[in-house]
């Protein structure tokens, strides 16, 4: 819904994003109505939904959707910025995006837009930090992707589009201990180095091990039923939900 | 009955084709056959078309072809590119040094009179190459340009590739200096790919959108013998294609390849048919389209397995993307099965962009034009990947781009 899949139709309530800080000095301190806009506009502006089960998409390579991908950001933002900015605003004064990306059109791309060239090595990195092998940049999109595999590559898509808000549904459903850890990596990353914020949709505790939450919320019938910090996922590994249940329903 | 109600016959005469005949230098039995062609107009009936209750899928009835059908006004530009090994000779040539095969092929792979179209076209082709491999040579890719510059052209096509000969045919057919609000355009096209022989024959069609295309390919593989059609097809109003391969010979293979892209009020009616006919033979049929504004598809796919085509094997994939709501395609696959050892499979699909892929794409941030684009070309991989030859491979990927704008 936070993405905006069709399939859903939202009966009532709003989605605000509220960006601020130095990177985003050019637009102030801004809100966005994000039931508004349209999936595009909301990953431009910085949400990244990692899928449950993420799709596979014959004949397009992974290095060819994740530049395309990544360049349709930046310039979306652009836009998206540009119409809420007032005309006294000056034109980029710099090579540097919002994302930090150098964007210097000598790359091979058109102007502004993040090269071929330069995107290999952005790639490399990113998948190296994920212990990705590299041949999975010129294979389809997820095509004969395990399961693990898939979950790992929704992680490397949100390193490269260096999302504000990451939410990630069931991201450790599928994975094997050592992809667990190489996912945890990528998830801390993108916290620590990169400041997104995380919401992580879990049924186990055991991915919590290698991303330690700031905050736990417990969701019952649809609602937060609790909320603490990492200390209640341990309680409620050992003690199971039926505590969460009885609470609410006494309440 | 479907009998021919178009009448383009009357109009039509005897001398108008001796005519023809006539300025191409051509031997008695060839005038006969034309004369014959035209005279069993009256009893030949149209090319089958798919029907579903209610509707005949391709309307060739509606054909106005008494309006531009013009026999002695048929002009073209070919370029024929001659490649080392192979002899690329235009119809008067041809008829002068190879004679005697001409008169053994002609007609032999496609009847003159299969129904009304090919007659039509055997009675009036007033431009014709042919293509000779001798024994053993492995020729150059030979590539073909017609262009037409008149509202009505038949053509004649005839390749023979005797014992471990090879060729690749490539044919790019278009339109000049548009001739009018409407074009006639119809090609027959016979292969013979002999022992241990291989024949790959590409065309990219591009005609002017206001062209009606009419194209009737067939081929015949003998012992190991490959005959492979590549079919791209991008222009006309309406075209209808059919290719077919004959495996005769043990051993022998046939690859065919599709690709359309229609848009606007585009029809394509296109054909793929193979039939097995000897031990071990092997036959590919892959077939890729996309439908955008109120373009309309038919597509036919027969593997037929004939009795005494042990160890056979056949494979038929058939699919056809539509971007738009208006847009309308229907697909037949048809499997044939007289020998039991026979390893077989068949399908097609006809569908929408997945609104899951779309979503996948929007929310990593690409625009859904953008990603519609990226979702055809990447559709159109399988095909692509089955194109050896890279020249014709990017000059459809380059013609599949420009109609993504």
């Amino acid at each position: 819904m936070v993405a905006g899949h069709p399939a859903y139709e939202v009966t009532g309530g709003s989605v605000t994003l509220e960006l601020d800080g130095d990177e985003f000095e050019a637009a102030e301190a801004d809100e966005w109505e994000l039931l508004e806009l349209e999936p595009n506009e909301r990953a431009a502006l910085g949400i990244f939904l990692g899928f449950q089960y993420p799709v596979e998409i014959e004949g397009v390579t992974m290095v060819n959707f994740l530049r395309t991908a990544l360049n349709a950001k930046l310039d979306e933002r652009e836009e998206l910025f540009e119409e809420e900015e007032s005309e006294d605003e000056p034109a980029d004064a710099t090579n540097e995006d919002a994302a930090g990306y150098d964007t210097a059109p000598m790359e091979g791309g058109e102007e502004g837009e993040v090269g071929v060239a330069e995107f290999q090595q952005i790639l490399q990195e990113k998948m190296e930090l994920l212990d990705m092998d590299e041949s999975f940049a010129s294979r389809y999109l997820n095509v004969g992707f395990s399961g693990g595999e898939k979950k790992q590559n929704e992680v490397l898509q949100a390193a490269i589009l260096e999302p504000e808000i990451t939410v990630l549904d069931e991201i450790d459903s599928g994975l094997d201990i050592d992809r667990l850890q190489d996912v945890a990596d990528g998830i801390n990353a993108l916290r620590d180095k990169q400041g997104a914020g995380i919401l992580q949709i879990t049924h186990y505790q055991r991915i919590l091990d290698y991303v330690e939450p700031d905050h736990v919320h417990v969701m019952l019938d649809g609602e937060i039923a609790k909320s603490g910090g990492p200390e209640l996922a341990e309680q409620l590994e050992d003690e199971g939900y039926e505590f969460v249940r009885e609470e609410a329903h006494a309440a | 009955m479907s009998q021919a109600n178009v009448d383009v016959h009357e109009t039509l005469s005897p001398e108008q084709v001796r005519t023809i005949s006539g300025e191409l230098g051509e031997p008695e039995w060839l005038l006969e056959t034309r004369l014959d062609a035209l005279e069993a107009l009256g009893e030949l009936e149209m090319p089958k078309v798919i029907r579903t209750p209610g509707r005949d899928w391709t309307d060739l009835h509606g054909l106005a072809f008494e309006e531009f059908v013009d026999p002695l006004k048929g002009t073209q530009q070919k370029d024929r590119v001659t490649a080392a090994g192979a002899e690329v000779l235009d119809w008067e040539t041809a008829l002068t040094e190879h004679g005697d095969l001409i008169e053994t092929e002609f007609g032999r792979t496609v009847d003159p009179e299969r129904n009304y179209l090919t007659a039509l076209s055997t009675a009036l082709f007033s431009t014709g190459t042919v293509v000779y491999v001798p024994e053993g040579v492995r020729a150059e890719d030979v590539t073909i340009r017609t262009t037409t510059n008149s509202r009505s052209l038949f053509n004649y096509t005839l390749v023979v590739a005797e014992e471990s000969a090879s060729v690749t045919i490539l044919e790019r057919q278009d339109t000049g200096d548009s001739p009018g609000d409407r074009q006639y355009y119809s090609g027959i096209v016979e292969a013979i790919a002999g022992e241990n022989a291989r024949i790959q024959y590409g065309t990219l069609q591009q005609l002017d959108e206001d062209a009606y295309n009419f194209q009737t390919k067939v081929g015949r593989a003998g012992q190991y013998g490959q005959v492979n059609w590549i079919e791209g097809t991008i222009g006309s109003r309406l075209n209808k294609s059919t290719v077919e391969t004959h495996l005769e010979g043990q051993g022998a293979e046939s690859t065919i390849v599709g690709a359309f892209f229609g848009r606007g009020d585009q029809h394509f009616d296109v054909a793929s048919r193979v039939w097995h006919e000897a031990e071990h033979t092997t036959a590919d049929l892959v077939t890729r389209g996309v439908l955008d504004d109120q373009a309309r598809s038919v597509y036919e796919g027969v593997q037929d397995v004939g009795s005494k085509a042990w160890d056979t094997n056949s494979y038929q994939r058939e699919n056809t993307l539509m971007l738009s709501d208006e847009s309308e395609a229907d697909a037949s696959p048809k499997l044939i099965i007289n020998n039991h050892d026979t390893e077989a499979s068949h399908s097609a699909t006809v569908g929408q962009v997945d609104a899951e892929e779309m979503l996948y794409m929007t929310s990593r941030a690409i625009d859904p034009d953008t990603a519609t684009d990226m979702l055809v070309e990447g559709f159109f991989v399988p095909v692509m990947e089955e194109i050896e030859v890279k020249e014709f491979r990017e000059d459809l990927e380059a013609a599949i781009t420009a109609r993504l704008g």
